[in-house]
């Protein structure tokens, strides 16, 4: 049995495997294309709003202007460090965000009057913006580090904790049942099939997590003084100076797009998509 | 002393419209070795009866004795295996099979080594190394087989296991699992629907009644071994429990047509 497969003839599943290896290469440079096709185009569009002067030069920076300062700042190290700063406390929180959420989450879906007394004010305090701890963050921890990063964790631990909670109730109770019979109880239930089991909705959560944690630092840091990208789109908006405005947008948007793709993705495809056999 | 002793055992359940007898006071005792298939119309509590001796769930009344320990929670001397095979999908085959093992604290080469055994007894020996949603059924149930004795249970449960197959690959399995019953002369209690099924792997066939289900009747199969499905002398036989069973079906359809 099942040796269908292994009787077919090599040559002829190599030619195929070669067809498909081919036809994917193919695609695979037509997305390129498409892609800087679309952003030459929108660079394209760019250059036409400032080249027909709809806007004033101040308000509305052309991309010359736009690179110039973003080579400036490179230069003059004061980008760079805002991004290793802001990144700093984007990682202290969004780390705390993960060994208090992930946990939290599990427990919520397994406790019952635990889901129904703490999962609801996950809930309530999922839908609090969590800029507004600042006042309350400055008081507790002065107008510093730790203010911000309260506010990061606050931002990104209720999307874990939910997401996480959500996984584990979705469970299959087959796999508890297999994962009883096999002989798993206590501790080892949780580490080898719950949170692997719900792996999954745990990275969907991973991910909301960190552009909430983003938004939360960027927000804090708009509001805070200090240095960080959040605090250079501030002083950019203090002197006027809209390129640099734009430049610590792009430069934010980057950040989150390669975390995404050379993060996120790829966790994505090796523990969840690989396995389960799910779409990438 | 009997391997598996079920003893006045009986279960409710609660649902929306109240309190449902799935099993009334039910004894059966089984020997070291012995091959029991128990049949019965749908609801009639033989899966049930199976989550009992397995300790999945707790009877209302009366006991499971397993190997002369009355049974408190599932152990590793009872290994279920289910009609679905809740194998792992974050598990490729081979850390599927080794689970168990690991649970039990086997270390990692001897692991290796006793699921790798399985997994070419079960013809699985070049999947390894695949994921679970690459096999097809009949290869999940292979792995779930060799799962399910990898932590060398002395009794295997079997809930259905082939009802989602196609009938050759069923039969496939038949072989397989009679060929592995007479080699380990493990104790096997197989739940299904399916009378010749029962006839062709059981040394004792247990037809249960319809809800609240107990022991209606029980049949020694002496048929030789290896039995093939379309023996002429086990359709008979089928024949006769099929016949001793549809009372039991009809009054099962009819209960449910008056709820």
């Amino acid at each position: 049995m099942n040796t269908v497969a292994h009787q077919e003839s090599s040559a002829a599943l190599t030619a195929i495997s070669h067809a498909r290896a081919r036809k994917d290469r193919l695609d695979r440079w037509r997305i390129y294309a498409m892609r800087v096709a679309f952003f030459a185009s929108l660079i394209g569009l760019w250059h036409t709003l400032v080249w027909l002067e709809v806007w004033d030069e101040m308000i509305f920076p052309s991309l010359p202007q736009v690179t110039e300062t973003l080579w400036l700042g490179i230069s003059d190290q004061s980008l760079p460090t805002a991004i290793a700063i802001s990144m700093q406390r984007l990682l202290i929180g969004y780390g705390l965000a993960l060994c208090i959420g992930i946990p939290l989450g599990l427990l919520l879906g397994r406790v019952r009057w635990l889901n129904e007394t703490v999962g609801m004010l996950a809930m309530g305090l999922q839908a609090l913006p969590s800029i507004c701890w600042l006042p309350l963050a400055v008081l507790w921890f002065g107008l510093g580090e730790s203010a911000m990063i309260f506010v990061v964790v606050m931002g990104a631990v209720m999307a874990l904790t939910l997401s996480t909670r959500d996984g584990v109730k979705n469970l299959p109770p087959l796999y508890m049942r297999a994962a009883h019979v096999l002989g798993a109880s206590g501790w080892r239930l949780y580490v080898h099939v719950m949170l692997p089991a719900t792996l999954p909705a745990v990275l969907t959560g991973a991910k909301l997590g960190w552009s909430f944690a983003w938004r939360s630092l960027m927000a804090a840091e708009l509001l805070l003084v200090g240095v960080g990208l959040g605090s250079l789109l501030e002083r950019g908006r203090e002197l006027h100076d809209m390129s640099l405005v734009v430049a610590v947008m792009m430069v934010i948007m980057f950040v989150g797009l390669m975390t995404d793709r050379w993060l996120f993705s790829r966790l994505e495809q090796r523990f969840v998509h690989r396995r389960w056999g799910t779409a990438a | 002393m009997p391997k598996v002793e079920i003893n006045g055992v009986s279960q409710v359940f609660w649902s929306q419209s109240g309190a449902v007898q799935a099993l009334a006071e039910t004894s059966l005792s089984i020997d070291e070795g012995e091959f029991v298939c128990i049949v019965g119309p749908s609801g009639c509590g033989k899966s049930t009866l199976l989550n009992l001796v397995a300790g999945l769930a707790k009877p209302d009344t009366g006991q499971v004795i397993a190997n002369g320990k009355p049974v408190t929670g599932p152990g590793p001397d009872r290994v279920v295996m289910f009609q679905e095979s809740g194998l792992f999908p974050w598990l490729n085959v081979l850390q599927n099979v080794m689970f168990g093992l690991k649970m039990a604290g086997v270390p990692e080469p001897e692991r290796r080594e006793r699921a790798e055994k399985l997994l070419h007894m079960v013809h699985l020996s070049r999947f390894t190394q695949a994921w679970v949603h690459e096999l097809s059924g009949g290869m999940k149930q292979r792995v779930a087989l060799a799962r399910a004795l990898a932590p060398n249970p002395d009794i295997l449960l079997m809930d259905e296991p082939f009802a989602a197959l196609d009938a050759q690959t069923r039969d496939m399995l038949h072989d397989e699992l009679e060929d592995l019953w007479a080699s380990t002369r493990k104790t096997v209690i197989f739940v299904t629907h399916n009378v010749r099924e029962a006839v062709r792997l059981g040394t004792r066939v247990i037809v249960m009644t319809a809800r609240p289900g107990q022991v209606k009747n029980t049949y020694e199969i002496d048929l030789p071994r290896p039995r093939h499905i379309e023996d002429i002398g086990l359709v008979k036989i089928a024949a006769t429990i099929r016949d001793d069973l549809r009372d039991e079906v009809l009054q099962a359809t009819h209960e449910e047509g008056i709820d």
